[in-house]
């Protein structure tokens, strides 16, 4: 078959590689009929997170029709049409029975090197590094998947691939940043990032009763993006725009009741501090660039909540904690708990109260995607998701 | 060459300081420590199953490369005695063992009697509190330098890590009744670098588990 392939900083190749097999009793291997590029793929092509290695393919994003089903697995049969999670969970462990999916203690076979760098190990997650599963990802004609008994999503109706591929990972993000922002009816939410999982972030918000969301980026798109979901938009790169007064000026003066931080360890920064963190990140002294979680620190109010759907990696450098704990604020992060989402969010999407696909700015083949890779990270030609047919030999 | 797990038979008692000696009155107590040619390893996990169900994988000695790496074949050869073979870098080792302890439910204890490995170990079976499952500790040493072993993690797994790999692909079993693995799954050229991490990623833990002994969650351990 066909994948992308991470053949090292920010080389990535689309290879001719073996058919994934059956390994396992509760695996399927799905016939992928659509794919997705996420933003945090972004962070394996700029190096970011470690045990990548060289000939790992990429992609946790996918879905597809069942190819073939292990002897365990009993939900599924050949034909179906499933989206798959990102994150694998066994459905057995103390975590899951909890429904903290992402913390599933079964799913990750190089756990130990987890445990090395975080103390425990999160689920397994597809194509995001060894030290995560090192499970072959989804950017590719097929895909096997473990634990097919637990994860995937029938789709029974005959909603268009587009409608629900985003199911599988930034929509239940986005929503699952929204419900950790605990919001109270009449709440003022603030969103940096508009990409991806910071417009479904907005959406979501408002679904769960935001009187008002803000909206913070720089890239006009996105920012007209934010704006068509009702969000009041702040272009931090603009010049004499100050994002902590801006939030002050919105909020009467006392901060968002929750901040969001839907950008991660790769934030750009128009001040001082995003060349210092792009040093210190050179020097090894760090590994992330914070500056968007410093920011939202400092800005929500007194007792607020801060939530992070923005993936972190490894060590911050002058995060402000002394003003998270002067204020009294709650900071909810993580790895989403998918498996919690994906119905209730098929359901609103059947109902029509939300279309995920008009994210969707490319749709490209599988020989595309190393170019639109460099795409993505540059945020050229109003790049705002990509979608990759692995069968089509033409882009759309 | 490691030639540790060749040396005689160990034949001192185990501690007995309660659960792998883990608590003495009250006070925690770490692991021993490895000194005079002997490494310890202890680690837990907590597993959603009961103490007897698992106390009955555990003993079921024939099943255990179902989830022990390297272990190829274990054979029964008598009540409380066994045979097993090993293979690891690229060689086959075999020895007898015995369990010394056998309380069911709670606590297994076992030792080698001869041949090529020299080790003795504990298991011990706690219900946690609260209906969170069964907390498992296992207590293991081996006669085995700090050379030996670290030539060991350069060329394969190392034996402190095995211990702790063999107890969690038991949990996953026992849990969800299958072990996760990446072995034997498709992906690009690896390169020089990738090629030469052979310790690292479980990928390429060699020989890592017999999947034809996996049986279904229903009927854990066959003939019982």
């Amino acid at each position: 078959m066909k994948a992308v392939c991470w053949m090292g900083k920010s080389k990535v190749e689309t290879l001719t590689v073996a058919d994934p097999q059956l390994l396992n009793p509760h695996d399927a291997i799905i016939k992928i009929t659509r794919t997705a590029i996420c933003g945090s793929d972004l962070h394996l092509y700029d190096g970011f997170i470690p045990t990548m290695e060289s000939g790992d393919i990429l992609g946790h994003e996918f879905m597809g029709v069942i190819e073939e089903v292990g002897k365990e697995v009993t939900n599924l049969r050949r034909g179906d049409r499933v989206v798959v999670p990102f994150t694998i969970a066994c459905g057995s462990c103390l975590f899951c029975k909890k429904k903290i999916w992402a913390a599933c203690d079964n799913s990750n076979p190089n756990a130990h090197l987890m445990e090395a760098a975080y103390g425990y190990s999160g689920s397994g997650l597809f194509g995001y590094s060894h030290m995560m599963g090192g499970y072959a990802g989804g950017q590719a004609q097929y895909a096997r998947v473990p634990f097919a008994n637990v994860g995937p999503l029938k789709i029974n109706s005959d909603l268009p691939d587009e409608k629900v591929l985003f199911l599988s990972d930034i929509f239940p993000t986005g929503y699952m940043a929204a419900e950790n922002a605990q919001i109270q009816p009449g709440d003022t939410v603030a969103v940096w990032g508009c990409g991806p999982v910071g417009q479904f972030a907005i959406a979501s918000a408002f679904m769960l009763g935001a009187a008002r969301v803000i909206a913070i980026d720089r890239l006009p798109e996105r920012l007209e993006m934010a704006r068509s979901l009702g969000a009041i938009t702040v272009d931090y790169s603009e010049e004499d725009v100050s994002v902590l007064t801006a939030l002050k000026d919105l909020t009467g003066g006392i901060g968002p009741d929750a901040c969001i931080d839907a950008v991660g360890l790769e934030a750009h920064s128009a001040q001082l501090q995003g060349t210092y963190d792009k040093i210190k990140v050179a020097l090894l002294m760090e590994t992330d660039r914070p500056s968007v979680l410093r920011q939202a620190i400092q800005a929500v109010r007194k007792g607020g909540t801060l939530s992070v759907p923005g993936v972190y990696g490894g060590l911050l450098d002058k995060v402000p904690f002394g003003a998270a704990f002067g204020k009294g604020i709650t900071m909810k992060m993580g790895q989403t708990n998918m498996h919690n989402y994906m119905k209730p969010l098929l359901e609103r999407i059947e109902k029509g109260q939300i279309d995920p696909s008009y994210i969707i700015s490319h749709r490209i083949t599988l020989e595309q995607a190393p170019e639109m890779y460099k795409v993505w990270r540059d945020k050229k030609e109003n790049v705002t998701k990509i979608v990759i047919d692995p069968w089509a030999e033409t882009a759309a | 060459m490691s030639s540790a797990l060749t040396e005689k038979p160990y034949a001192e008692e185990l501690p007995t300081t309660g659960a792998a000696g883990m608590i003495l009155n009250g006070r925690y107590l770490p692991p021993p420590e490895d000194k005079d040619g002997k490494i310890w390893v202890r680690t837990s996990a907590l597993v959603q199953a009961s103490p007897e169900d698992l106390y009955t994988i555990w003993r079921n000695v024939e099943q255990a490369p179902a989830w022990q790496e390297q272990i190829t074949r274990v054979v029964k050869t008598g009540e409380r005695t066994s045979h097993w073979v090993m293979e690891t870098d690229g060689k086959t080792i075999e020895w007898d063992s015995e369990v010394l302890a056998d309380e069911p439910g709670k606590r297994i204890a076992w030792r080698s009697t001869g041949g090529d490995s020299d080790n003795a170990g504990e298991v011990v079976f706690e219900e946690a509190s609260g209906g969170r499952g069964t907390m498992v500790t296992v207590l293991q040493e081996f006669r085995m330098g700090k050379l030996a072993s670290a030539w060991e993690t350069f060329v394969g797994r190392n034996p402190k890590q095995a211990v702790i790999e063999n107890l969690r692909h038991f949990k996953a079993l026992a849990e969800a009744g299958e072990i996760p693995r990446t072995q034997g799954q498709p992906h690009g050229d690896r390169g020089l670098i990738g090629k030469t991490k052979a310790s690292t990623y479980g990928e390429k833990i060699p020989n890592a588990i017999r999947l034809e002994l996996i049986c279904d969650r229903s009927h854990p351990v066959p003939g019982t």
